[in-house]
């Protein structure tokens, strides 16, 4: 792979371009996890009574956090960088020059993660306001790194879709049948003991799952060793997402 | 001048379809050298491995003596790409335009602040600094593409059909700056359709065909050899062809039937046009033989799909 420090330039254009989005992008990245929230949080919360020992709104935050991450860098990865290089073409004059498509393509996944660091942080802005804190500073600092790493992740996974994509139709294949379903089935709203044994090993297979349960443990500040494990496996699947992405828009940018 | 590009046996595949078939070429430092071909002749696929952003299928390329690669930053460095679509980044203003591409380049912030200073004025665009690129005319998108191409001084300017859909004005000007580059001593590599355009520019040209090289030269010697000086076009039916070609044979170098039309190509116009008078034809004009001709004769005159 010819990656090199190119992938700056290729985020600074990228960041650029976002300062004329920015109000825009800031509402739409608040209002989907604030609607889970407000519905699930306030609405569905008052029946749900505690969850070990904390109000409901204690359990959610953390799954939401990462959720909206994954949200933002997906979308980040499929559309934007689908208009990019269809539409705009943007891709064949960057790798005219000494930009790599390499770095083109792996700018654009960081700028991915950054776009999922910013709903997660603005989402944590939102749960600050409602009372709702992580238990300590280096807790927030913690979060702020799983993020970029849940951020990376999904942005490589959306990279692969968009490789192979003919039009953006394509990309409700990848939202319906894999995003929407993982945001259900990964623990983010209610916890994944009453399912039975089969979904929940399902369950492991979706990579928000351990994302979800680093994040809730990190919030409350239940530091245990098993979560190492859970921090791999997104680790692990992330390096190959990147490779495989970063590989497959090659293929397809380079004729 | 030193050769800059040589390329051998140079080939391009595209799954099942070859575009460029083992062509060979040499191109001089300073010089402009043109392809020119009908559409999915192979001219950009060529142009493409040359600023290597194409892979080549097989065969060999250097530029400036460095092999000709996909990855070869070195080439990709001095090199200034104006690009047959419109490839300018639409989310910003064309001054960060310039900016964000200059930094693709590593061109330090203050030295991009002043050469892009002197390329809007270059391509008269002082005046659209801050506008957006859908605020521009056509016109202005291709100077800007340009101003693009220049940022990084190239050594060597690959425009790829630089002047599609441009009205007169415009296309002149973008004219003008490219003969203003080349006699800077930038080596000007030149893809076109427009057989005035290659007049107008080139040194050198060679004419393509179903990724095949037919002929190479000087533009105004490949007229007279492949053509003649003049051509004269007469519209007749065809069944008179047999007659008139009898009469007209001693003075022309050649004959073809496209359609209605029966065009002769001479040396000397003045015999034929004597010839002519006598037979009395109606529908017969006479011009200059040009480009075209010659790109026509070899390309074949009905359409290329």
């Amino acid at each position: 792979m010819n990656l090199s420090y190119r992938i700056y330039h290729v985020f600074v254009r990228n960041l650029v371009s976002y300062k004329r989005f920015v109000v825009p992008t800031f509402l739409v990245s608040l209002i989907e996890p604030l609607f889970y929230l407000i519905t699930f949080g306030i609405g569905m919360g008052a029946y749900m009574g505690y969850f070990g020992g904390k109000p409901y709104l204690y359990f959610l935050v953390p799954g939401v956090l990462v959720s909206s991450v994954m949200m933002s860098s997906t979308f980040e990865c499929l559309y934007g960088t689908f208009v990019k290089m269809v539409h705009e073409r943007l891709y064949d004059s960057l790798i005219a020059t000494p930009v790599s498509a390499e770095d083109a393509v792996a700018g654009d996944i960081v700028w991915g993660a950054f776009r999922g660091l910013v709903s997660g942080t603005l989402m944590m802005l939102v749960a600050v306001a409602m009372g709702i804190l992580p238990v300590s500073i280096p807790s927030v600092l913690l979060l702020l790194v799983l993020m970029v790493f849940v951020g990376i992740l999904f942005g490589s996974l959306a990279m692969i879709v968009t490789s192979i994509s003919p039009s953006f139709d394509f990309f409700n294949y990848y939202t319906e049948l894999v995003i929407t379903p993982m945001l259900f089935f990964s623990g983010v709203f209610f916890p994944l003991d009453r399912f039975p044994a089969w979904m929940r090993s399902l369950s492991e297979f979706m990579p928000l799952t351990h994302a979800v349960k680093i994040s809730r443990a990190v919030f409350s500040g239940e530091y245990h060793a098993k979560y190492i494990w859970n921090f791999l496996v997104i680790f692990a699947l992330e390096v190959v997402a990147f490779a495989v992405g970063v590989r497959m828009m090659k293929k397809r940018l380079i004729k | 001048m030193g050769i800059f590009i040589t390329a051998r046996d140079l080939t391009k595949k595209y799954d099942e379809l070859t575009a460029v078939n083992a062509i060979s070429f040499d191109i001089r430092e300073g010089e402009c050298f043109g392809f020119l071909g009908p559409n999915g002749a192979g001219k950009t696929s060529t142009v493409k491995m040359i600023h290597c952003v194409s892979p080549m299928t097989s065969g060999h390329l250097t530029v400036n003596g460095l092999p000709a690669h996909i990855d070869n930053r070195a080439v990709k460095m001095m090199t200034g790409v104006i690009p047959q679509e419109i490839t300018l980044d639409s989310d910003l203003t064309v001054y960060e335009n310039l900016v964000v591409f200059a930094s693709f380049f590593d061109i330090p912030r203050r030295d991009a602040r002043a050469r892009i200073g002197e390329l809007l004025k270059f391509v008269e665009l002082e005046a659209k600094r801050d506008s957006k690129i859908d605020q521009l005319s056509t016109g202005m998108k291709r100077r800007l593409l340009v101003a693009r191409a220049l940022l990084n001084h190239p050594r060597l300017l690959v425009a790829d059909e630089p002047t599609t859909g441009l009205d007169p004005q415009a296309r002149h000007l973008i004219w003008q700056r490219l003969r203003q580059l080349k006699s800077e001593g930038v080596t000007l590599i030149l893809t076109t359709q427009y057989m005035e355009e290659a007049q107008q520019l080139c040194d050198r040209i060679v004419i393509m065909h179903q990724g095949k090289i037919l002929t190479e030269g000087l533009p105004l010697e490949l007229v007279e050899s492949e053509i003649g000086r003049e051509v004269i076009e007469i519209r007749i039916p065809k069944e008179e062809d047999e007659r008139i070609v009898g009469q007209l044979a001693p003075f022309s170098c050649g004959h073809e039937r496209v359609g209605d039309t029966l065009y002769f190509y001479c040396r000397d116009g003045h015999d034929v046009a004597r010839k002519l008078a006598e037979l009395d034809l109606p529908n017969i004009w006479t011009r200059p033989a040009s480009l075209e001709d010659v790109f026509l004769k070899l390309t074949g005159r009905g359409l290329i799909e």
